[in-house]
């Protein structure tokens, strides 16, 4: 077994309160608490959440764009936690992003040409010109654009060609990673597809490691080898993408497969009845205010005791990957075995 | 080029730019536009204080001296001063402003605060102080003016650089490995010049301003030369003997300063989009045949062929809905399904009687239980809005008013339709709180919409529009902004109150599942028209048109496992300016026919059940996996 391209271990990203005068400090934000995880070489790992999960800070700290307050960064086992301002631009060549908003991640100022090529000067340092212009034909050509793309401008192209542009300026200096963070959250549903088949293809050809957040569930899915849930911060499970969707250890992760909507009227009156079984009308912690135990306690039909006041350890699931909940050693003591059977049914809202 | 377009086509812009570049003449070649020699005097003494005549234009002074000659060279004393202050100005405050702006935090505190006690000082006194320093003359007032005036362009490049520094293209930029100089050079500075290119102009009007006073009061240019403030002074010499001497410096200064704030409001508005609406023409045709369906008398609400019209950029008129007709009967709910730009937000905004400006509707009836709603008054609408028909947004929190507590938005609304007092307004309000399960109702009705959360606040939302009882609640997009757990919790609430209140339901939505979850009844809507209606067993079980069936083959849903690649729809979702001809899929559909190219699809007859496709009896009525089409293949838009 070969080391793997990027190996992440606990993690944490943690914002101080900003000070005001004459108050007590606020709490810090724990964005990213103990996150654990690894991407091998040519493989795609899936990482979802909700929105204030810390998923997109955690891609922000693997792109040295936000401060890692503790924990590792591995790449190819070298450490790169803290990378030093002159290999900087090394890492930036094997380390590229496809970011979320195609609208504001390309510069309104600048034509394809431009965009594309920028890097390939910063990296390979063959200047602007005839030379620079054929390499971004190339990879326009990858990406499914075509030469006419070279003269335009962000404000002439689709959402949709917009993220191919991006895709392209990641490819362009042929990194061994790309962090693609909701790459295809912003698109419309009958483009969303050309884009995630345009991934998958891009990465067969070129070889390279994906890292693919997302908060959509089904597209997670359908790209990724392996997918990781984060919940406030944590990752409460992490495995084998079908064996987790097929047979989820923790409970925040078979309420987040029930909620997702089907287009099937009756297969969705199904997951209706899974959701009343699994969800817990409550709001979830805020992320400056955690509180000492499991962070899903107060949502979780399982909840125990030791669950408001410790938090959960992680152990081996049945598939192979981990789990962080107490189910699995004290109370039911699952030992890492699929727990759709155990959600109990419980009373939704307590008003 | 179009901003040029936009600049040209204001008369007042146009002027200001005449103007400038008259002032532009004067300084490169003056002798061209002079008559006369500017300091000549009349050593005859036989044309002094002449008022304007076919030999001197604008009259001579108390010395003979020809006053247009003078204000032409003026103009050239006047370009070189603001050149001289601008260009200082520039060159330290934008530089400073970059810096200050990209670095933020400690170093960001420390320059603004020397920029900003700077900007607090006269500015006037402080030149005098520096030319006390300098020395008088033209070229030193100008330092000190530019000096000063650099604080303004430090605070407004300060500014914007804080904010583009957010931007994503920023990080993509540092992630592609650029360093700061060329991010801050390449990537956020012509971002800034917009921004820059108005304050120059103005800024321009300001130097001209405080040169002319400088001069007037004897420190900048020498008292007797043709500086427009000098002029003004020697002019206030003759004030008794020859009033007129003043008038053609004075107006050399005041048209000079409006064409510098015109040039900088025309370019403002020019960037900005001019907020006045273009002019509208007439329809050019009358396009596609219109179905009108009669839809049930028993239909709550009944849309049929509704059109509206947005004029465009160049005098086009662009159809954003086009004939679309459905229906909702009492306790139903119909979900309307489709991409960004297919037009349906649209169709109930226009249905409410609030199409956006300049929209406007052409074509189609509204009835709403058995009411035109087409000739409503805005008093009459009032009855209607809020009161029968509750609306719910996509934004929760956008539509409630930082500013009051979520108790005063509800008492607010049930005081203004139902006319109860205070008190039973708030038990009322508890009450709704309650009904949508809002924890707590007692203690958050006293709350603000900030210490609510995306969730919470959607509750807030369906309890105001739920406040007077409605029997029509429309939602558009309820809940797309929310968690994906949420969103279950939020839709299960939706369908519960509505059962309990037994009212109908518009769900305006884009995604598949969220119709599968709550419609009785489906419309498929694309650009601008509703290409398939049916009962959601239809829809999802044998959907007819091609669009879809594409729709539905493209979630990934429909690939368990991940092997293989997605269904695809080739192409983009076209805009209404480009929609087109012939059916409006077309382009983009797997099953069209040269036919398809140019005729206008029939619907059917069926109001409950229709088709918009003209092959609907030889296409196959199933989710159509069209696989592969590699999309390296994929036609692009020529746009």
């Amino acid at each position: 077994m070969s080391l793997p391209l990027l190996e992440v271990d606990d993690l944490q990203v943690v914002y101080p309160g900003r000070k005001r005068f004459l108050r007590p400090a606020p709490p810090p934000i724990r964005a990213v608490n103990g996150v654990s995880l690894s991407v091998g070489r040519r493989r795609t790992f899936g990482l979802v959440g909700e929105s204030g999960s810390g998923k997109s800070t955690l891609a922000r700290a693997l792109l040295q764009l936000a401060p890692i307050t503790a924990g590792t960064v591995r790449l190819d086992g070298a450490d790169v936690t803290r990378v030093a301002a002159g290999e900087l631009r090394e890492y930036r060549r094997r380390v590229q992003a496809v970011l979320q908003d195609p609208y504001s991640s390309l510069n309104q100022a600048h034509n394809t040409a431009v965009i594309v090529g920028d890097p390939i000067t910063v990296h390979r340092d063959i200047r602007r010109g005839r030379e620079r212009d054929e390499m971004v034909v190339e990879l326009l050509a990858q990406v499914g654009l075509s030469a006419d793309f070279l003269h335009r401008y962000p404000a002439q192209m689709s959402g949709g060609q917009r993220q191919r542009v991006s895709l392209a300026r990641a490819l362009a200096v042929h990194p061994d990673l790309i962090i693609a963070d909701e790459a295809t959250s912003a698109l419309d549903v009958s483009i969303q597809s050309q884009v995630i088949n345009l991934l998958r293809r891009v990465q067969r050809e070129q070889h390279v490691a994906l890292l693919v957040i997302a908060h959509d569930l089904e597209v997670v899915r359908h790209i990724s080898d392996e997918v990781g849930v984060m919940y406030l911060g944590s990752l409460v499970e992490r495995g084998g993408t079908d064996d987790v969707y097929r047979a989820p250890t923790h409970p925040y992760t078979a309420m987040l497969i029930a909620s997702i909507p089907v287009p099937d009227p009756a297969e969705q009156a199904e997951r209706r009845a899974t959701r009343r079984r699994v969800a817990i009308d409550a709001e979830p912690p805020s992320p400056a205010d955690l509180p000492p135990g499991c962070p899903f306690a107060n949502r979780c039909p399982l909840a125990m005791d030791v669950c408001q006041t410790e938090p959960p350890p992680e152990v081996r699931a049945w598939h192979g990957g981990t789990v962080r909940c107490h189910a699995h050693t004290t109370g039911p003591a699952l030992g890492g075995a699929d727990i759709s059977d155990h959600l109990t049914h419980s009373t939704r809202s307590t008003t | 080029m179009t901003v040029w377009r936009r600049l040209l086509r204001n008369p007042l812009t146009v002027f200001g730019l005449v103007w400038i570049a008259l002032l532009l003449v004067c300084f490169f070649a003056p002798g061209l536009l002079a008559t006369h020699d500017p300091v000549r005097q009349d050593v005859t003494l036989t044309h002094l204080r002449e008022t304007p005549n076919a030999e001197y234009w604008l009259g001579t002074d108390a010395y003979g001296r020809d006053l247009y000659s003078r204000v032409v060279w003026g103009g050239r004393l006047t370009v070189q001063a603001i050149v001289i202050a601008l260009g200082i100005a520039t060159a330290i405050g934008v530089p400073v402003g970059l810096f200050s702006g990209w670095r933020g935090g400690r170093t960001d505190r420390a320059i603004m605060w020397v920029v900003d006690v700077l900007f607090a000082l006269p500015l006037i006194l402080l030149a005098l102080a520096i030319v006390g320093v300098l020395g008088t003359g033209l070229v030193p007032a100008m330092i000190a003016v530019g000096v000063l005036l650099s604080t303004r362009f430090a605070r407004l490049t300060r500014g914007v650089t804080l904010a583009e520094r957010e931007e994503l293209y920023v990080d993509a930029a540092k992630i592609s490995g650029l360093g700061s100089p060329t991010i801050l050079v390449r990537y956020i500075l012509p971002n800034l010049m917009p921004v820059l290119i108005v304050q120059v102009a103005i800024i321009s009007a300001v130097i001209l301003l405080v040169g002319a006073v400088l001069s007037f009061i004897g420190v900048g240019s020498p008292p007797d030369s043709y500086d427009w403030g000098a002029m003004l002074n020697q002019g206030r010499e003759q004030i008794l003997a020859f009033p007129y001497q003043v008038v053609p410096s004075a107006a050399a200064i005041v048209i000079t300063i409006l064409a510098f704030n015109l040039v900088g409001d025309g370019i403002r508005d020019a960037i900005g989009r001019s907020s006045a609406p273009p002019k509208r023409r007439p329809r050019r045709d009358a396009r596609e045949p219109r179905e009108q369906f009669e839809h049930p008398d028993d239909a709550l609400l009944s849309i049929s062929g509704l059109s509206v019209e947005f004029p465009g950029a160049n005098g086009e008129v662009s159809c954003v809905l086009d004939g679309v007709s459905m229906s909702v009967g009492r306790g139903e709910t119909v979900c309307v399904v489709g991409e960004s730009g297919s037009g349906k937000s649209m169709t109930v905004l226009t249905a409410l009687g609030l199409t956006p400006e300049p929209g406007r509707r052409t074509t189609g009836e509204i009835r709403f239980d058995g009411r035109d709603l087409t000739a409503l008054s805005e008093r009459q609408w009032r009855t209607i809005r809020g009161r029968r028909i509750g609306m719910i947004f996509q934004e929760p929190v956008a539509v409630l008013n930082p500013g009051l507590t979520v108790g005063a938005h509800l008492v607010e609304t049930l005081r203004f339709h139902l006319d109860l007092d205070r008190k039973a307004a708030r038990q009322r309000a508890i009450e709704l709180l309650k009904l949508v399960r809002v924890p707590d109702p007692e203690r958050r009705v006293h709350e603000y919409p900030h210490q609510f959360s995306g969730g919470m606040a959607q509750r807030v939302g369906i309890a105001l529009a739920l406040a007077c009882d409605p029997v029509l609640l429309i939602a558009d997009e309820p809940t797309t902004a929310l968690d994906v757990t949420v969103q279950g919790q939020i839709l299960e609430l939706l369908e519960e109150t509505q059962q309990e209140l037994g009212m109908a339901m518009i769900l305006i939505t884009h995604d598949l599942g969220v119709v599968a979850e709550a419609a009785d009844r489906v419309a498929v809507m694309y650009a601008g028209q509703v290409v398939e209606t049916g009962t959601a067993a239809e829809v999802f079980g044998a959907p007819q048109h091609p669009y879809t069936q594409a729709l539905l083959a493209t979630m990934p849903q429909h690939h368990h496992g991940h092997d293989g690649e997605l269904t695809v729809i080739p192409g983009v979702v076209p805009s209404p300016a480009s929609w087109p001809a012939g059916c409006r899929f077309h382009p983009r559909c797997s099953e069209a026919i040269d036919a398809c190219q140019n005729t206008h699809p029939p619907t059917g007859d069926d109001p409950e059940r229709l088709v918009r496709c003209l092959r609907v009896h030889e296409i196959d009525p199933q989710p159509r996996a069209e696989r592969g089409a590699s999309d390296r293949n994929v036609v692009e838009e020529p746009s």
